[in-house]
């Protein structure tokens, strides 16, 4: 019975590597269509979106189930009860991939000099990999590096959002591709957001700790 | 120091130090220490043959009855030793009741089975023993189900009735602490929802200390709750951090059903 | 057609099973039914012969030794008197015995020694019983024969019968019982007459109506230590009279032979016997089925 329940276990795992490879797979062709311009990459990224939200509904089934069938409790009952809200976050990262590609025909000719973009969307997909690892192989160190890095994004997306702001002041032409742009790094920094969350559930699911809102554990004062 | 993680604000009600308990030459508890608090419901889980039982009937000594055991180490109710205090044992069980694994009502009526405590200690007013049965039945929720047969035989109930009445009698004596020993094993789900019930609502004004197979049980009534293993004490806590996140690789394996 | 053997196959042991099944049903019914009918023949031939002698006047006269026409109105009144009198030594002895040896006694090798004389006992031929009797109750007590000398000795063997079974019948109480009642905090006096006793009530009952029975029918002991004469009183109530009982005037009317109607005297005498066997076991049931009744 144990065994039945362990190879549950891991069929739902299995559906969430499968669900967050899918969101990889999105985020990198709406990275590429955002820097070539490429508004068939980006219908693609569009239509992935359908079968990520198709497994959001099985997989949040899977845990209903789950819950009601077998009674999890310590380590499967995080599992199940993260995986819960593990499963939102990867479909809200695809739904940002959308947004993205949505802005793709508003954003050319580019306007940002240097490669501050793609540094942005790079540091995104790798903490978006990194929290995915950190949960396929129980690795808590590549989770906190995952929290960590998202302060790194912050920073870069302030300094884009800086950039887009000096470069509106000087040129009013630029203001409709800037603005759109402006979404474009709003939405990596969410992903980043997600990617942290998704860290947090991580860690909760391995050493059973919520590690979320640190001020509130601090002594006042 | 006694393996719990909760500082609670309760009064300790009964306390074991480096306990080890033996039937002959058999080893059965080997240095429990641990605090069971006032007013609250403790379980105790593990496999089978782990002297969880044993510990329990240590503290009424009931066990004392049917074998030659030897007992080393402190075991105390509210600070006074159990052992060496002073304390008779038939005074001991009168503090501290206890409630049977199989119910086990004296092929008597309903009746002469509630006033059985109370008529050892001599009271033989009619007035005070119907006072005391219709009480007691009251606190175990079975007064209304029976209070129409109180002369019929205990007999004549079911397991769940039963085991309800056994929960009656032992209140009849006015105990402090009610040990329960896998009370729900013999009875169908229903029975067994009733006496969990019974159990939150016992915990107010007893310390109980209950063991049992059933995991989810020990989650749904006890606030906190102990794992033995081989006659030890692995880990013991408040019982939703044990089954949520237990400290202990064998307490997680024991409560997920990994184990072995 | 392995699909369609496999099934056949199973049936198989089933049939086979349901046909020992009756077998045994039937063989165990003929020996029930041979058993019944014959206690039933045997029954019914001493009262067949007995009837026409049981009239009120064999119960209330008093028996002749040299003529026809006696009653056994003394024999049935000492039997009573002295399964009652040995009854009265026994039942407090035996099951004083009986729970010393299921509740207290320990492991040691009195007990052991203390088991083996009351197996032993148990195991003495009456009439060895009767010689033992005789010997220190009629002669060296000099208590000639009386109906203390014959108590005294159906006591010794009815103590053995009801030790061993007041103690099978409290090592038969089940031991939650028994937990529950330390478990309220009674002492082991408390829990042996307010739990145990009653529980093993019925079991002790059976028991001592077995004993009572067997000391009723006793006539080996009898002769030698209550004698085969009747005291010329009635009722006579002193231990030191002589005490025929009705096993005992069976035996000796049918032996003697001065009597010319011995043989429907002792067929009457039986019969009484089987009657009051009768009443006896019937009386016990009722007992035994009222305590049953109220406990379970």
């Amino acid at each position: 019975m144990v065994r039945h329940f362990d190879s549950e276990l891991q069929d739902l795992r299995d559906g969430l590597m499968a669900m967050a490879g899918q969101v990889e797979e999105m985020i990198d062709l709406s990275q590429a269509a955002v820097s070539e311009g490429s508004s068939g990459k980006a219908e693609e990224v569009k239509a992935m979106d359908r079968l990520v939200d198709e497994q959001e509904l099985k997989l949040d089934q899977a845990c209903i189930d789950l819950l009601a069938l077998r009674s999890p409790i310590a380590t499967d009952l995080r599992l199940i009860a993260s995986s819960l809200k593990i499963i939102p976050e990867i479909e809200r990262i695809g739904d940002h991939c959308c947004n993205i590609a949505r802005r793709v025909p508003y954003i050319h000719p580019p306007i940002l000099a240097g490669d501050a973009l793609e540094r942005l969307a790079g540091e995104t997909r790798g903490m978006v990999r990194q929290a995915v690892d950190a949960f396929v192989n129980g690795n808590a160190e590549l989770a906190r590096e995952v929290i960590a890095a998202d302060d790194k994004v912050d920073v870069l997306y302030v300094q884009i959002y800086k950039d887009l702001l000096r470069i509106m002041l000087a040129d009013p032409l630029c203001i409709e591709r800037a603005s759109n742009l402006i979404i474009v790094i709003k939405n990596w920094e969410r992903i980043a957001d997600q990617a942290t969350n998704i860290a947090e559930e991580v860690l909760f699911i391995l050493e059973g700790v919520n590690v979320k809102h640190p001020y509130l554990h601090q002594p006042e004062g | 120091m006694p393996i719990t993680d909760h500082q609670e604000q309760k009064p300790v009600k009964l306390r074991a130090r480096n306990l080890d308990f033996s039937y002959g030459d058999k080893k059965v508890l080997d240095g429990i220490s641990m605090d069971i608090f006032a007013e609250q419901a403790t379980a105790i889980i593990g496999p089978s043959g782990c002297g969880k039982s044993t510990f329990l009937k240590c503290f009424n000594r009931i066990h004392e009855v049917s074998s030659e055991v030897r007992v080393a180490g402190d075991l105390e109710i509210d600070g006074v030793d159990i052992f060496r205090g002073g304390i008779h044992e038939v005074e001991l069980r009168r503090r501290v009741g206890m409630v049977f694994q199989k119910p086990n009502p004296f092929p008597k009526s309903i009746y002469e089975n509630v006033v059985f405590g109370p008529k050892l200690f001599g009271v033989r007013d009619r007035d005070i023993l119907d006072g005391i049965a219709e009480e007691s039945l009251r606190k175990a929720a079975l007064w209304d189900e029976v209070k129409d047969r109180l002369k019929e035989s205990a007999m004549s109930m079911s397991g769940g009735q039963q085991q309800r009445l056994c929960i009656a009698r032992a209140l009849a004596v006015n105990p402090e602490v009610l040990l329960m020993d896998e009370p729900c094993s013999a009875l169908d789900p229903i029975a067994t929802a009733k006496i969990e019930e019974l159990i939150f609502e016992l915990k107010k004004e007893f310390t109980v200390l209950m063991v049992t197979h059933n995991m989810q049980q020990a989650a749904r009534v006890s606030d906190y709750t102990a794992f033995f293993w081989l006659g030890r004490l692995i880990e013991m806590g408040p019982t939703e951090r044990i089954f949520t996140n237990p400290r202990d690789r064998m307490t997680e394996d024991y409560i997920s059903g990994r184990f072995g | 057609m392995n699909l369609m053997q496999k099934p056949r196959m199973r049936m198989k042991p089933q049939a086979l099973a349901r046909w020992t099944d009756r077998i045994m049903r039937c063989v165990l019914w003929v020996i029930a039914i041979g058993f019944i009918a014959v206690l039933l023949i045997f029954v019914g031939a001493i009262l067949k012969q007995g009837w026409p002698v049981l009239n009120l006047g064999f119960f209330t006269k008093m028996p002749e030794s040299l003529d026809a026409g006696g009653g056994i109105k003394p024999e049935l009144f000492n039997s009573i008197y002295l399964v009652a009198l040995s009854l009265a030594v026994s039942l407090p002895t035996g099951i004083g015995a009986g729970i010393y040896l299921a509740e207290y006694a320990g492991q040691g090798r009195v007990l052991r020694f203390f088991r083996l004389c009351i197996e032993t006992l148990a195991g003495t031929p009456s009439i060895v019983l009767a010689l033992f009797g005789m010997i220190v109750f009629v002669q060296t007590l000099g208590w000639s024969f009386s109906l203390r000398a014959g108590a005294m000795t159906l006591a010794l063997l009815n103590i053995p019968v009801i030790t061993r079974v007041t103690e099978m019948s409290l090592r038969s109480v089940p031991p939650d019982l028994k937990e529950a009642s330390y478990g309220l905090g009674a002492t082991k006096l408390q829990t042996i007459l307010k739990v145990l006793l009653p529980y093993s009530a019925t079991g002790i009952l059976t028991g001592v109506v077995l004993a009572a029975g067997r000391a009723f029918g006793e006539s080996a002991i009898l002769v030698f230590t209550a004698g085969t004469n009747v005291s010329s009183r009635f009722p006579d109530f002193r231990l030191t009279a002589p005490g025929e009982s009705l096993a005992v005037h069976l035996w000796y009317v049918t032996s003697d032979g001065t009597l010319p109607d011995a043989r429907e005297i002792a067929a009457g005498t039986a019969a009484a016997m089987i009657l009051v066997l009768l009443i006896l076991n019937l009386g016990v049931r009722f007992i035994d089925y009222r305590i049953r009744k109220r406990t379970r």
